[in-house]
């Protein structure tokens, strides 16, 4: 009854309607994706312990630590909100809010998997828009600005240092990583994530390997981790942007950090590495597209983990020149590949 | 080769009546009392003709019953020969005033600054007599003369004198009160010397350039010091170090123990060289009580201070990896790991893994434990194994090289000019290393072979730690093989230790360098004079230079690379 209900409102109204859906789709991702963020980070100290040889939490919620990240938050969002006397004020208390805002602007194209309904497959994705692509690549890109933004505002010659590198790191790496996203749409013939992932016969990362590689390592860069956080390189400029932040704006923007790692590593799996795709598994067929979607997410996160605690962090001109000297060509000789291949199996 | 008694008869013929007294004992060790005059000729001779071109420090002695101080400047050379020259000059205690070397040895600057804060003895000719360890407060009250009575406690918080400043930020200063200037207890008058923030900021020229604290709470610092960064962007213009943060006065502290409480304050000088500054105190005490610990005790020295090498080489070389890494680099806890059963081994027999205060004058404290011999074999093999994938992992890895190769170089002249030692300095090409310029123990007797590198950047100081991890087990096992059963302590030794009115200078390669004590006694139960001279004083001198013209993040690959360890630096 409900459900006819709702469906001769969506026949009388569906501008009300779509706007409705949309409100109800961006409030559950954007608590999905931050309790998934929280995951995330005791993931990373969990496997970083491990890859380490010591425990990593082990103290609240079992032997797990499973609740160590729910007592971190409510740490960080008890603490003083401490702004600085010389702090420029409303940059200051608006740059983490723009942070976390750019997250749910990525989220909300982003598809996270589908299920299959009576044989047909639904992707998830509350806003499947034809271009999302574009769009997410574009608002990725907004993250340095709110990096930007905190550290300028700051009034601290260290977040002002780390402002600056991330500025430089973004313009070198947004270029070859936008490049990458064209082949992949050249070749999936649409700009759309979810034609992307349904275009995937066969793998982008098996199809352009030069472009999945250029487009990995530029990702690490954009998410600001080993061995390109450089933004942040505690041995060099204390913690970068966000020296000078406490309390609850510091909570946002490390979150914002580990929101924006795991929707790369979506984006990683939707482009290059098939999404959803994969054998039905008979039993769970319903489910099966999103087990092989978290497998596949699994993988890319403890791979950025892995390389986060093996290697050493790159100089700010090496990383500058890896990105304008290395992977622009690089990715410029995928995209003529990619347009090779795709005009002679189309 | 050159002999001590060859140089000594070169300065007599060459400055006849400038040379006082003079005698060569022990063998090597050149001691000479120079007329004050004629010092800076005397160095120059010495260096240009006889290359005594390694400054290696200078010593202040406070003799009040004579009514003089006496400066010791110690020289000896890069490889040349094995001579050692200390060359004493004498002044009165009414303004006291010597000749400055900085003319010949760029290093002196630090020594003698050190000796004019603390003693009040004016340096000729010195370009910076700035107060190095001490804070403003205590510079004119010459705190390590004798009769020092104590100065009052600037630090408590009725002395605060609160000041708000334009910006808004309240300043704190301190200074003595009224009553105490008219008692008379502390002195009125003070130099006069630009502070070190007015120094730096007349450094800066132009909008663009800013100075960076790094320091006195840093990642990149081992211990509190301030390492002040001129910069233009991300490039380095000038460096500025400041010291002296947790100055401790162990030298002062030294000279109202008796000779054998000294013992565990050396251990305090470096936390991660406890052994080899104990033997280098000890050492140098036995020279001046003219005593030799038996054979077996000098092989349990040696096995101890080169495993306690292989455990510094490893921690130093993790926390450099740290710092052009991320606290989170994994090699570093590897590194931790192994050196776990490095410190079993020595904590087996000396009963403690940092601070020891093992080695005793004539001897040891304890014979090894039943079992030490396969414990250590066996830590050995799986050292060698690790230490062999370190080295493979970072030769392989093309960031490691970009980020360490060609930082930092220091050429063979310069790395000799700057006057640093140990690893920095095999690392330019130079093999100097005391258990084989100035052999102490048995190390003469033992086949192992000094480590260098041609290049000089951050990237060959890592390699030759590594590389020096090998001999160390390699001279272990020698060790091992070669020692027997015999008494651990020296015969006839009296209960209190009173040495013959004297001065002995010991040097011993410590995990970082070149470290020596030297000693002054006058017959009672007490030193007159302690003087350590540690190698990291001297890399840290050396460490602005080495800045200018790098990145930023270079200032962490060279100052890692260096290992160093602000403890010894603020003795």
């Amino acid at each position: 009854m409900v459900l006819s209900a709702i469906t001769e409102f969506a026949a009388q109204e569906p501008k009300l309607y779509a706007l409705i859906l949309g409100l109800v789709g961006a409030a559950i991702i954007a608590s999905v994706i931050n309790v998934a963020a929280m995951a995330v980070v005791w993931l990373e100290r969990k496997v970083m312990g491990d890859l380490q040889a010591r425990y990593g939490p082990n103290r609240v919620g079992g032997r797990w630590g499973i609740l160590q990240l729910g007592a971190d938050a409510i740490k960080l969002f008890t603490k003083e909100d401490i702004i600085p006397r010389g702090a420029d004020k409303p940059v200051y208390v608006w740059a983490p809010i723009v942070a976390s805002a750019t997250t749910m602007l990525v989220a909300g194209a982003m598809p996270f998997g589908a299920v299959i309904i009576n044989g047909r497959e639904i992707p998830l994705v509350v806003a499947n828009m034809d271009i999302s692509a574009f769009y997410v690549e574009a608002a990725l890109s907004i993250m340095a600005i709110s990096a930007f933004m905190a550290g300028w505002s700051s009034n601290n010659k260290y977040s002002m240092l780390g402002a600056f590198r991330g500025i430089a790191r973004m313009i070198a790496y947004e270029v070859p990583m936008g490049i990458c996203v064209i082949s992949v749409a050249v070749m999936a013939h649409s700009l759309n994530l979810v034609e992307i992932v349904q275009a995937q016969d066969v793998w982008f990362a098996v199809a352009q390997p030069l472009g999945f590689v250029v487009f990995a390592i530029a990702l690490i860069t954009d998410l600001g981790r080993m061995p390109f956080d450089q933004t942040e390189a505690e041995e060099e400029i204390i913690a970068g942007y966000n020296t000078e932040y406490s309390g609850i704006r510091f909570g946002l923007l490390y979150f914002q950090e580990y929101n924006m790692m795991l929707l790369g590593s979506i984006l990683l799996v939707n482009l290059y590495l098939g999404g959803w795709n994969g054998p039905v598994i008979p039993v769970i067929s319903f489910l099966s597209p999103m087990v092989w979607f978290f497998m596949k997410l699994l993988i890319v996160l403890v791979a950025l983990i892995w390389v986060r605690v093996s290697l050493l962090r790159f100089r700010i001109d090496q990383v500058t020149d890896l990105g304008w000297k290395v992977l622009l060509p690089l990715s410029m000789v995928n995209l003529v590949w990619a347009v090779a291949v795709g005009l002679y199996f189309a | 080769m050159t002999t001590a008694n060859d140089v000594l008869s070169a300065l007599q013929s060459a400055f006849p009546g400038a040379i006082e007294e003079a005698k060569v004992a022990p063998e090597r060790q050149l001691w000479a009392t120079i007329k004050p005059d004629r010092i800076v000729d005397v160095c120059k001779y010495l260096r240009d003709n006889h290359s005594f071109d390694h400054y290696s420090g200078a010593a202040g002695v406070d003799r009040i019953n004579d009514g003089l101080f006496e400066v010791t400047e110690m020289l000896a050379s890069h490889g040349a020969h094995q001579v050692v020259a200390l060359l004493k000059v004498k002044t009165k205690r009414e303004n006291p005033s010597v000749k400055s070397l900085t003319g010949l040895y760029w290093n002196a600057n630090w020594y003698e600054r050190e000796i004019w804060e603390m003693l009040g003895i004016n340096f000729e000719g010195h370009p910076e007599l700035y107060p190095l360890l001490l804070s403003d407060e205590l510079v004119g009250v010459w705190p390590w003369r004798k009769d020092y009575k104590g100065y009052p406690d600037y630090n408590t918080a009725d002395r605060a004198i609160e000041k708000v400043n334009p910006e808004g930020y309240t300043d704190y200063s301190f200074g003595p009160t009224e009553a105490e200037i008219k008692a008379g207890t502390v002195p009125t008058e003070r130099p006069e010397y630009p502070t070190f923030r007015e120094r730096e900021e007349m450094e800066i020229k132009g909008e663009s350039e800013m100075i960076l604290h790094m320091g006195p709470q840093h990642a990149v610092v081992p211990g509190p010091f301030l390492l002040d960064i001129l910069v233009d962007g991300e490039r380095v213009k000038k460096a500025f170090l400041d010291v002296g943060y947790i100055h401790k006065g162990i030298e002062k502290i030294m000279e109202n123990r008796t000779y054998m409480q000294g013992i565990p304050i050396t251990d305090r000088l470096c936390y991660m060289a406890a052994l080899t500054n104990n033997e280098a105190y000890c050492g140098a005490v036995e020279r001046l009580l003219g005593i030799e610990a038996p054979e077996r005790a000098q092989y349990i020295r040696m096995i101890l201070e080169e495993l306690s090498r292989i455990q510094s080489h490893l921690l130093g070389t993790g926390e450099f990896l740290t710092l052009i890494g991320s606290a989170v680099f994994s090699p570093f806890l590897y590194m931790i790991i192994d050196r776990e059963d490095i410190l079993s081994c020595i904590e087996s027999v000396t009963g403690a893994r940092i601070n020891h205060s093992f080695v005793r004058f004539g001897g040891v404290r304890n014979d090894l434990p039943e079992g030490f011999k396969d414990m250590t074999l066996d830590a050995l093999k799986k050292i060698r194994l690790k230490t062999e994938e370190y080295k493979e992992l970072f030769l392989s890895d093309s960031i490691y090289r970009k980020r360490m190769e060609g930082v930092g170089v220091l050429t063979p002249a310069e790395a000799r000019r700057l006057g640093v030692s140990g690893p920095p300095l095999r690392a330019s090409d130079t093999p100097y290393d005391m258990r084989r310029e100035d052999p102490y123990l048995l190390y003469k007797d033992m086949d192992f072979e000094v480590i260098t590198r041609k290049e000089g950047d951050s990237r060959a100081r890592v390699e030759v730690r590594l590389d020096e991890i090998f001999e160390s087990c390699y001279i272990i096992e020698q060790c091992l093989d070669q020692i027997s059963d015999g008494p651990i302590m020296a015969e006839g030794l009296p209960k209190k230790i009173k040495p013959e009115p004297g001065e002995a200078y010991y040097r011993v390669e410590d995990h970082r360098g070149e470290m020596g004590f030297f000693v002054v006694s006058d017959g009672s139960e007490k030193p007159v004079k302690v003087k350590a001279r540690g190698p990291v004083y001297a890399y840290f001198q050396a460490l602005p230079p080495l800045l200018e013209g790098t990145y930023i993040a270079d200032v962490v690959a060279i100052a890692g690379s260096m290992d160093a360890c602000t403890s010894e630096v603020d003795r």
